[in-house]
């Protein structure tokens, strides 16, 4: 009996997973975005083949057609072409020659289902208009909708996580919070939007999930969000291309890093500060190494706490002299890639990045401190870049557009870092550094003393040296912002 | 007295005894499976039916200086110091490159002059392609046991660029790979795309500016 029971079962959810997948025909919501209209859609699913309800295209776009029940034919009338389909064929009829489409049409419950390459194989020929799509996406483009195409990006600034939004076009973006439901939600309006990636697998302290979601045709990015989330401000860059998303945390004592227009609130804006060249608005101090990345090391001193704890004292002596907002690539100890701290700098419009280092020499006796800068002719006579023939340069020579800049920087640093710590010598020099390479702005490495020198790294190591080289750092930053030699793209 | 066990009880350690003595055959036996599949180190190593090494030069080929790049102390701009050694000038140019880079890892022997690579770092392959480029393999340690440092990094990459573009003129561009791959970084500082000689760092001029200086 027991036994009975046993292998019944086993047959029934043998069963039901051979022929699950058959039967459920799962409805998505699926988009089609017209010139000026859009059509809402349930797409079902069957036999892993997406297919759309052909009668409410057919109506949505206003075109002729006989539903012939009894004949089992589907007519769609054009202007000078008609269009004929049979169920369980994927051989469709236009003008009587035969067009032969991937999949099947298929007639369920009296209604007719067809699969997305009948848009661009049959209707699009039928009707005049292009129906546009990307394997794998839940949405359509048809005729003369030109969409936006989206590039999301988020990332850690201390007590805030930023959202960056950008589009090829001019869009609107509204927000929409609902504390409650532990969500945000950003409407994107005034264009079509394509998505690159429906959601970006990021997650931090504040921010749970972000998703793009156009499912009704109102295209939006849905974003998970914590208790720690105390308020959300947009602000927009570029004529409306780029969108900055801030989620504000609990610790309001650092101010949100400021976003680029003019009005943007968060800017610690000291009463006696000086007023700054238009282009170093913000800084991005970068401490070199982290996480798994030690960094140079000795017996008692890793190189990766000493850069941190600088580009903390830098921080904080930039916000007491200068306007301008200061972000760091890591406020912990954390691995990042020389790319991702690039990123940071190059996705926040930095006016300038300095990447702080500890210096190694096998040689004890060796001072070791150096200021860098991105070896100008780096790459130039190679095989594989010749200049005029490349139509795209590759991102590591980013760092061209501000090389003049970079080199000012980099003499003003070394003047004033000569001038305030006797016994040190900062020579210049260039080399392939990774991290400088994918810059925008003007940028510089430092590098400090000789961790294989005992004299050296105790020094490193006190806090009244960390403050002096932090303050000197801001004082040499300051006299560069106010020359406008920290332009932009110079 | 004598005191008998029961017979049923006997008949259970019986039993009992020969399943343990199954059990212990059969871990012994997958034990030894185990230790089969494994590579024995010993064997591998001093494998004697590995194909001889082809000597890098023959007894015939001529000797040839050549300027290797060693870090010593940093005066300026300078980091790189060229020391004088000998090679010979074998047919084959990947073979002069190795031989170059023989001496990199082998170090300086002037006093005052410090190894460039870390000490267990081997040289695995070179490979120089048409336009100039040469790849050359290194043992992980070249990475992994280099105590960073941005300069002393510099100091490393173009102690190999250099020793090769100087001394062999047909080699253009160094793409050095760690382990048979490409790596972005050896210690986190400089990129490891294909570099160019750059003696702005050493002690030395370019030879044609060196001749143009003697006249």
């Amino acid at each position: 009996m027991k036994r009975a029971v046993t292998v019944l079962v086993l047959a029934t959810l043998t069963v039901a997973l051979f022929y699950g997948q058959r039967l459920s025909a799962a409805d998505t919501d699926f988009p089609i975005y017209f010139e000026n209209s859009t059509l809402a859609l349930k797409s079902q699913t069957i036999d892993k083949t997406t297919y759309l309800p052909l009668a409410d295209i057919v109506k949505h776009m206003n075109l002729a057609y006989t539903d012939a029940t009894a004949a089992l034919t589907f007519t769609i009338q054009g202007q000078n072409s008609r269009l004929t389909l049979t169920p369980g064929s994927a051989f469709i009829s236009l003008n009587d020659r035969p067009v032969l489409l991937q999949n099947p049409i298929r007639h369920d419950n009296g209604q007719w289902l067809v699969p997305l390459d009948f848009l661009s194989q049959g209707l699009s020929r039928v009707s005049g208009i292009e129906f546009r799509y990307r394997p794998g996406d839940l949405r359509v483009f048809a005729g003369g909708a030109t969409p936006a195409e989206l590039v999301m990006n988020a990332q850690s600034l201390g007590s805030t996580t930023r959202l960056t939004l950008r589009t090829g076009s001019r869009i609107e973006v509204e927000v929409q919070r609902d504390a409650a439901q532990h969500r945000a939600v950003l409407l994107l309006k005034g264009k079509p939007i394509d998505p690159g990636l429906e959601r970006l697998d990021y997650k931090d302290r504040l921010v749970q999930s972000i998703a793009f979601e156009d499912s009704d045709g109102v295209a939006r990015i849905v974003i998970g969000t914590t208790d720690d989330v105390r308020d959300v401000r947009i602000t927009a860059a570029e004529e409306n291309r780029v969108f900055f998303a801030d989620f504000v945390g609990e610790t309001v004592t650092e101010a949100a890093p400021a976003p680029i227009a003019p009005t943007a609130a968060g800017t610690p804006a000291k009463p006696d500060a000086t007023p700054l060249n238009a282009n170093v608005r913000v800084i991005v101090i970068d401490a070199g190494h982290g996480g798994i990345d030690n960094g140079a090391s000795n017996a008692t001193t890793l190189e990766k706490d000493v850069t941190l704890a600088l580009a903390r004292r830098l921080r904080t002596a930039l916000q007491s002299r200068l306007a301008a907002s200061v972000v760091l690539t890591r406020d912990a100890d954390v691995v990042l890639t020389s790319e991702a701290r690039a990123e940071v700098a190059n996705n926040n419009q930095a006016g300038l990045f300095i990447s702080l280092h500890v210096g190694y020499s096998p040689n004890k006796t060796d001072p070791g401190s150096s200021i860098f800068v991105m070896k100008g002719d780096f790459y130039t006579g190679s095989a594989a870049q010749t200049s005029g023939q490349q139509l795209f340069l590759p991102w590591y020579l980013a760092y061209r557009t501000s090389q003049q800049a970079s080199h000012a920087l980099a003499s003003t640093l070394q003047q004033d870092l000569n001038q305030t710590l006797p016994g040190w010598k900062f020579p210049m020099r260039a080399g392939p550094v990774g991290v400088l390479a994918s810059l925008t702005m003007p940028a510089v490495a430092i590098e400090l003393g000789n961790l294989n020198n005992d004299v050296s790294s105790q020094t490193l190591l006190d806090p009244a040296f960390q403050t002096k080289v932090a303050t000197t750092i801001a004082a040499a930053i300051e006299k560069f912002a106010e020359t406008g030699t920290g332009a932009r793209g110079q | 007295m004598k005191t008998t066990i029961p017979r049923h009880i006997k008949f259970g350690l019986i039993a009992l005894g020969l399943g343990f003595a199954i059990t212990l055959g059969l871990f012994v036996d997958v034990i030894g499976r185990i230790q089969a599949l494994m590579p024995d180190k010993k064997e591998v190593e001093e494998n004697p039916f590995t194909p001889p090494k082809a000597p890098l030069y023959s007894q015939t080929d001529p000797p040839m200086q050549v300027k290797i790049f060693f870090p010593g102390s940093e005066a300026g701009d300078v980091i790189l110091f060229a020391e004088d050694l000998m090679i010979f000038r074998s047919a084959e140019l990947a073979n002069r490159a190795k031989q170059v880079l023989q001496k990199v890892l082998e170090g300086p022997t002037t006093q005052g002059l410090f190894p460039s690579v870390p000490k267990d770092t081997k040289l695995l392959e070179v490979f120089i392609d048409d336009a100039g480029v040469a790849y050359v393999d290194f043992s992980d340690p070249l990475s992994a046991n280099h105590p960073g440092g941005m300069l002393n990094e510099q100091a490393t990459v173009y102690s190999i660029v250099n020793s090769l573009t100087y001394n062999l003129p047909e080699i253009r561009h160094v793409k050095i790979l760690v382990g048979g791959a490409e790596k972005e970084t050896l210690a986190g500082h400089l990129l490891l795309l294909p570099l160019e000689m750059d003696l702005s760092i050493t002690n030395v001029m370019k030879p044609q500016e060196q001749v143009a200086h003697a006249n």
